[in-house]
């Protein structure tokens, strides 16, 4: 078993866990915005942080607001989630939101429930639990981002990337799942017991 | 009948409170955005129905709601939280919460929670 990289059916489990997690938060978000919200299917892949880091800034829109959440336990790691200023704008007016602070509360408590439900419901089927620290946002523009102290704790990520979509509402924002190093032999070793039971 | 709602997000205790305003026709509605301000709050309003986040700064609700008993033995909790483990439930109900219940709450969840308290 190789320790730096998913196989094919790891990859699959993985992607079918992450399917049950996602259609979980997708009725959370959309009836905590009252709206209706769809998540595209997660894309699961293994990268260099910095690999990561170029990802996040060929995003189209140049500036974006990020918002962050590290998940604890033996599945590690944190959750960022962009939304550009136009969704934000947007989500703001849907919110009927009056300051640039109550936007800022909006788009947090919008990560902390997106992180929760998905990354608890995943935990979950792994068998595991996970504790939640606060979600922090940033304003950063994202030829900036290698700055953000929090990725450089990371080498190698397992990265799930998925876009959330509420289509009437303009806004769509993009939520990266980080798994720390010293998780991934152990996603790996939970991956493949759950593979075996499926087969 | 008094409530306290506590969550540090401002838009989960607007839509929480704004229920309850709904259903209740109740005045006596106290809002806290952390555990220690909810203490604040349980020692000088002594609320009958707390409504509790569990991630919040300065103190979180795992550590405030043993609290709370001690200041108000017979307040009922409800846990509000997008943790869906079941660990985060059997903690908080161990704790003495009356109930675990996932964000969001709309009006027709949170009349079924307060008809079961």
């Amino acid at each position: 078993m190789s320790t730096d990289i998913l196989s094919e059916d790891e990859k699959d489990v993985l992607q079918e866990l992450m399917n049950i997690a996602y259609g979980s938060a997708t009725a959370v978000i959309a009836q905590m915005l009252d709206a209706f919200a769809s998540l595209s299917i997660p894309n699961i892949q293994v990268m260099q942080v910095a690999t990561l880091l170029k990802t996040f800034q060929e995003l189209k829109s140049t500036s974006y607001f990020f918002a962050s959440q590290a998940f604890h336990g033996e599945f590690d790691g944190e959750s960022a989630f962009f939304i550009n200023e136009e969704s934000a704008k947007n989500l703001a007016l849907h919110l009927e939101l009056e300051n640039r602070s109550d936007l800022d509360d909006a788009i947090l408590e919008l990560t902390n429930v997106l992180t929760s439900s998905l990354t608890s419901r995943l935990a979950q089927e792994m068998q595991t639990e996970v504790g939640f620290s606060l979600p922090n946002i940033s304003k950063v523009p994202l030829n900036k981002i290698n700055d953000v102290a929090s990725f450089q704790i990371y080498s190698k990520v397992i990265v799930i990337d998925t876009d959330l979509n509420f289509k009437d509402q303009k806004i769509n924002g993009k939520i990266f799942i980080l798994t720390k190093d010293e998780s991934i032999q152990w996603l790996k070793t939970k991956l493949n017991i759950i593979l075996e039971e499926l087969i | 009948m008094k409530y306290l709602v506590t969550d540090d997000s401002r838009l989960a205790r607007r839509v929480l409170v704004k229920s309850l305003l709904t259903l209740t026709k109740e005045e006596n509605i106290f809002q806290a955005t952390n555990g220690l301000e909810a203490i604040q709050v349980m020692l000088k309003e002594r609320p009958d129905i707390v409504f509790l986040d569990l991630t919040m700064p300065e103190m979180d609700g795992y550590t405030a709601l043993p609290k709370f008993f001690k200041i108000k033995p017979d307040v009922k909790v409800v846990v509000v939280s997008a943790d869906v483990q079941e660990q985060a439930k059997e903690r908080v109900l161990a704790l003495g919460a009356s109930l675990h219940v996932n964000k969001p709450i709309n009006e027709q969840k949170l009349k079924e929670i307060l008809e079961s308290l």
